[in-house]
């Protein structure tokens, strides 16, 4: 007996570790239950009767944009706000995973650790949630964006990192949300996406900025040296072709009309390593995070290219791709001497679970993705390009350093470009960073995504100086 | 007004696990009641020396080994000389083959003979007096569990019996009110398991004359929460399951009679191997395949598991087979009954089950031999057989490929039932959404296998964490009363069904919550499966029968 006894405390093992493995549950439930309730399939949340207890969403001049009346979801007033910001604010559903609705749900609705879903409803307060964007700049740049089959348009204040306007088209009306079937899915192929987080285009010219940021760091003098264009040149066993012939040009003249020839052979001189670290350092392919939801990686591949292919990829051609949100932020970078600030869309008031989250409340600093000088070099370059090539006009008076980039993309016989125009404003009542992106179109980048950033920002001013 | 229904609604929801945590303590708290006093059964007085040694056990060996119950230092004692064991008719002494024989009042004893009080008993060179046990009078030490007991008395049995009986009428006022739509039906089932619980506690107390009933209570309070989860998921099932219930407390009775006589058990011993064998043979050439794996076999409109009866008889085997305490051990017989119970499962698809014997199987090997060498063989034997499944067998790999990754397969069946079930206990904070207002029931198998994750979101994870440490607990309780069984077939057989119970439960929640790979097996008592069922109450019955307080009739004052 006493032996049988003294053996059977082995069992105890089993006990003991049956204990520990429930710590291990208590311990991983506390940490993650928040995130484990925020699913599509939660039976408790999904649908419009999931919003049914909801708090209301606001922008930041305290506009309605979502809010629940008599157990029922109702939007802004406005079909074309409720369209500019569907992708920001979301529908009844959890298509859109990466919108307010979708991705804080649960607190909307009230979940809290001790409560889970289930929260009397008297108890329930401060679920309601701010946003830092701007319904009228919104508006503004989705009717500049409409009309496009596709396209992104994002203001930030890159001081702060409030986004004030975040588009994404197509878009629908998410009071009368479509139902998608075969017949109309060609029509409303990624609705669902926002273009602004979750895609990336052809950079085109845009990516001149990382070529001339390579250069101006690698190359000793490159600022002062002459270049020839003559509109077409062999580089790499294949034609580079420019827009025009700019003839002898120095580096800022070249920036300024986007020359593809001078770009094209700087990138074959630094060679792909040089041209990879850079944009590397810039985080093309580096993932940002907008309270809490992460950005699309763009891509700069240029493993086993030949010196051709190098040198469209110098230009944003080849097979390169990058971010909208990316743009702005690296824009934001170059304003602030390199450093950027990580931008956000939900107000720091907005309940204090998302604060302890740090979900919400001042952007925090990021890394830097230029070196100070190089910013201050490459911010001239943009601030001369908007003197030189586009005009003060544009935007109204403010000072905008920008680029236009047109990304080639060629679709059956059609030309399905993506245009771009990023940049940002030096004035201190609105230091905005901005990124437009069109795509589809025939046009150049200037005219097409010109608009849009030109109607975005004039908006964002009269919002912020409250003209 | 909606203010005063809510703070109503919220501290009676609060109230729910202090309830559950209360119940439970008190059936753990009357558990340690009760007990006579820590004194020997007998004593043993060298003639020469005047030493007294307590007997403690019903079984003890005596040696000269130091780790006989009851040791003696004499070169003549052979190391493993005698046993003397106490039946229900007095002590009886058998000498277990030494050299120098044993010899009641000179008399050498050949067999099994009857000792008397006052009887001198010569081991070697050395003379004992068996004497009655008042005659010692030192302290003796005692387990933790019973060392502190307070004179205070116990809570009547029937208290606690009205307070399970509260906590089952409450989930099913909240069963008939959920969602919002009012339906009496869970009434009718709630109505029938309180009537099934006081029926066992009148004839246990009446008919079977048992003086304590505490486990049986927190059986049951288990089984009623089994019950009454399932009251607005699926009535009929609820109903099968009450009558599994019935089925398994009838079986649990008969089980604890069965094995009252220790010698009886010896003689069973090899028709239970057979018959467990046989079981698993019938399974294996009529197995239905129903869940991948083909476990099933259905009579008429009844599918049974057989797996799960297997169990029962598993644990008698491997505690019995025990010749002459420990003296002669056949512990071969037993690794080819287990090797053959395993592998049968293992060929059936049931990993689940497979995995729950070959732990049990350690555990008895274990407590049986003492042998770590048993231990590591039989880990490496089963590490090594697992290797070549997975090299052989690749796609048995692909089924376990979501663990620790479920969130990355949340649409497939790698990960399905794992997330929802995360989600759903998340849902469900602390205090549940109230019986029948879950999400989790729509799941494929979540009334078994996902089955704890239904009990956290629907009411709370603090009752289903309890629920689940109480379980647990129950190894403690075997222990405990392991030391004062009447044979040690009874203490084997008690913490290896306790454990066998606890491997169960953990494969079971760690399983469905993704912290081990999802097995598919169930909740004891919990979990829907009338087998599953039927199989806990035996194996309960195991721990009750140790317990020596249960054979003691009540004597009326």
């Amino acid at each position: 007996m006493k032996r049988v006894l003294r053996r059977s405390w082995l069992t105890f093992i089993v006990v003991i570790a049956f204990l520990g493995g429930m710590v291990f549950l208590v311990a991983e439930t506390l940490l993650n239950a928040s995130d484990w309730v925020d699913q599509a399939y939660n039976g408790h949340i999904s649908g419009a009767g999931g919003l049914a207890q909801a708090g209301s969403i606001t922008d930041r001049n305290g506009e309605i944009l979502a809010q629940t009346v008599d157990k029922k979801r109702v939007y802004h007033e406005d079909k074309a706000v409720r369209k500019a910001l569907l992708h920001v604010v979301g529908d009844n559903s959890l298509n859109i995973s990466t919108a307010v609705q979708s991705q804080f749900r649960s607190q909307l609705t009230g979940y809290s650790f001790i409560w889970g879903l289930n929260m009397p409803k008297s108890f329930r307060s401060g679920r309601d949630m701010s946003l830092t964007v701007d319904a009228k700049t919104c508006k503004a740049a989705y009717n500049a964006l409409k009309n496009y089959d596709s396209g992104a348009c994002v203001v930030y204040n890159y001081n702060t990192g409030e986004i004030l306007c975040s588009v994404s088209v197509k878009s629908y009306d998410p009071n009368s949300p479509p139902k998608i079937n075969k017949d109309n899915e060609k029509e409303y192929d990624g609705v669902y996406l926002d273009n602004v987080l979750s895609s990336t285009y052809t950079p085109g010219s845009i990516f001149k900025i990382v070529t001339a940021a390579a250069a101006i760091e690698n190359i000793p003098g490159v600022m002062d040296r002459q270049f020839h264009c003559s509109g077409e040149e062999e580089i790499g066993g294949g034609d580079i072709t420019c827009v025009g012939s700019h003839g002898t040009v120095n580096l800022e003249e070249a920036f300024g009309h986007s020359c593809n020839i001078v770009f094209a052979e700087l990138a074959v001189e630094l060679g792909p390593e040089k041209m990879n670290a850079m944009a590397r350092k810039m985080g093309i392919d580096a993932e940002f995070s907008v309270s809490g939801v992460k950005t699309k990686k763009g891509s700069y591949d240029i493993k086993n290219i030949n010196k051709n292919q190098l040198a469209w990829s110098g230009v944003g051609q080849y097979t390169d791709q990058v971010n909208p949100t990316h743009m702005a932020i690296l824009c934001g970078a170059i304003a602030r001497g390199g450093q950027y600030i990580n931008p956000y869309i939900i107000n720091g008031d907005s309940g204090s679970l998302l604060k302890d989250l740090g979900l919400s409340g001042t952007g925090s600093t990021g890394e830097q993705l230029i070196k100070p000088s190089t910013a201050k070099t490459i911010g001239d370059l943009m601030r001369k390009a908007v003197i030189n090539d586009y005009g003060d006009d544009m935007f109204g008076g403010m000072t905008v350093c920008a680029k236009t980039g047109t990304g080639e993309t060629v679709k059956g016989d059609e030309e399905k470009n993506d245009g771009w125009m990023i940049g940002y404003c030096t004035d201190k009542e609105t230091p905005l960073a901005f990124a437009c992106v069109v795509h589809g179109t025939g046009e150049y980048g200037y005219s097409s995504a010109g608009k849009v950033a030109k109607a975005a920002m004039i908006q964002a001013k009269k919002s912020l100086t409250k003209e | 007004m909606a203010v005063i229904m809510d703070t109503a609604v919220v501290l009676l929801r609060m109230l729910l696990p202090v309830y559950t945590v209360f119940v439970v303590y008190q059936c753990f708290a009357s558990m340690r009641r009760r007990r006579r006093p820590e004194r020997p059964l007998v004593l043993l007085q060298n003639l020469d020396t005047g030493l007294k040694i307590p007997v403690l056990f019903w079984e003890n060996s005596i040696g000269r080994n130091r780790s006989c119950d009851i040791a003696i230092d004499d070169p003549a004692v052979s190391r493993n000389h005698c046993v003397l064991l106490r039946r229900k008719e007095g002590w009886f002494l058998t000498d277990t083959g030494s050299k120098s024989g044993t010899y009641i009042n000179d008399e050498r004893i050949e067999g099994r003979e009857q000792v008397c009080i006052d009887d001198v008993i010569s081991i070697g060179n050395s003379d004992f007096e068996f004497k009655r046990g008042e005659e010692f009078h030192e302290e003796l030490e005692s387990s933790w569990f019973f060392s502190k007991v307070v004179n205070k008395p116990s809570i009547r049995p029937y208290k606690l019996m009205i307070m399970i009986s509260l906590f089952h009428i409450f989930m099913g006022v909240e069963a008939v009110f959920c969602d919002g739509a009012t339906d009496y039906d869970p009434a009718y089932v709630c109505a029938a398991m309180v009537g099934v619980e006081w029926l066992f506690f009148v004839i246990s107390k009446l008919a079977l004359r048992r003086v304590n009933f505490e486990i049986e209570c927190l059986c049951l309070l288990f089984t009623g929460v089994g019950v009454m989860l399932l009251a607005r998921q699926e009535m009929r099932q609820s109903y099968i399951q009450l009558i599994a219930a019935v089925i398994g407390i009838v079986g649990y009775c008969l089980l604890i009679k069965f094995i009252e006589n220790p010698d009886r058990i010896a003689k069973w011993r090899i028709i239970i191997m057979v018959a467990a064998v046989g079981f698993l043979a019938v399974n294996l050439v009529f197995g239905r395949v129903q869940h991948g794996a083909a476990n099933w076999i259905t009579i008429g409109p009844v599918s049974v598991q057989p797996s799960e009866f297997v169990k029962i008889a598993y644990i008698f085997v491997g505690a019995s087979t025990l010749d002459r305490l420990q003296t002669k051990q056949n512990l071969l017989e037993f690794i080819i009954f287990s090797a053959v119970c395993v592998g049968a499962l293992a060929i059936m698809g049931d990993f689940g089950s497979a995995l729950i014997f070959f732990a049990t199987f350690l555990l008895i090997s274990f407590t049986r031999s003492g042998d770590f060498k048993t231990l590591i063989l039989a880990l490496a034997g089963a590490g090594f057989a697992g290797f070549m499944v997975l090299n052989l067998k690749p796609y048995v790999l692909k089924r376990f490929q979501g663990w620790r990754h479920v969130w990355e397969y949340t649409q497939d069946s790698l990960g399905y039932q794992q997330t929802r079930v995360l989600t759903y206990i998340a849902s469900g904070g602390l205090f549940g959404v109230g019986v029948g207002n879950g999400c989790l029931k729509y799941v494929f198998a979540s009334e078994s296998d996902l089955v704890f994750g239904i009990l956290a979101e629907e009411m709370g994870f603090i009752v289903a964490v309890t629920i689940a440490v109480a379980i647990a607990t129950m190894f403690i309780y075997a222990r405990s009363v392991a030391t004062r069984t009447r044979s040690a077939f009874y203490s084997i057989s008690a913490c290896c069904a306790a454990g066998m119970l606890v491997i169960q439960m953990s494969l079971n929640i760690f399983g469905s919550t993704d912290i081990l790979p999802l097995t598919g097996v169930t909740f004891p008592f919990i979990s829907l499966g009338g087998s599953s069922m039927i199989s806990c109450w035996g194996l309960v019955a195991f721990i009750k029968a140790a317990d020596e307080r249960t054979y003691a009739k009540k004597i009326k004052e």
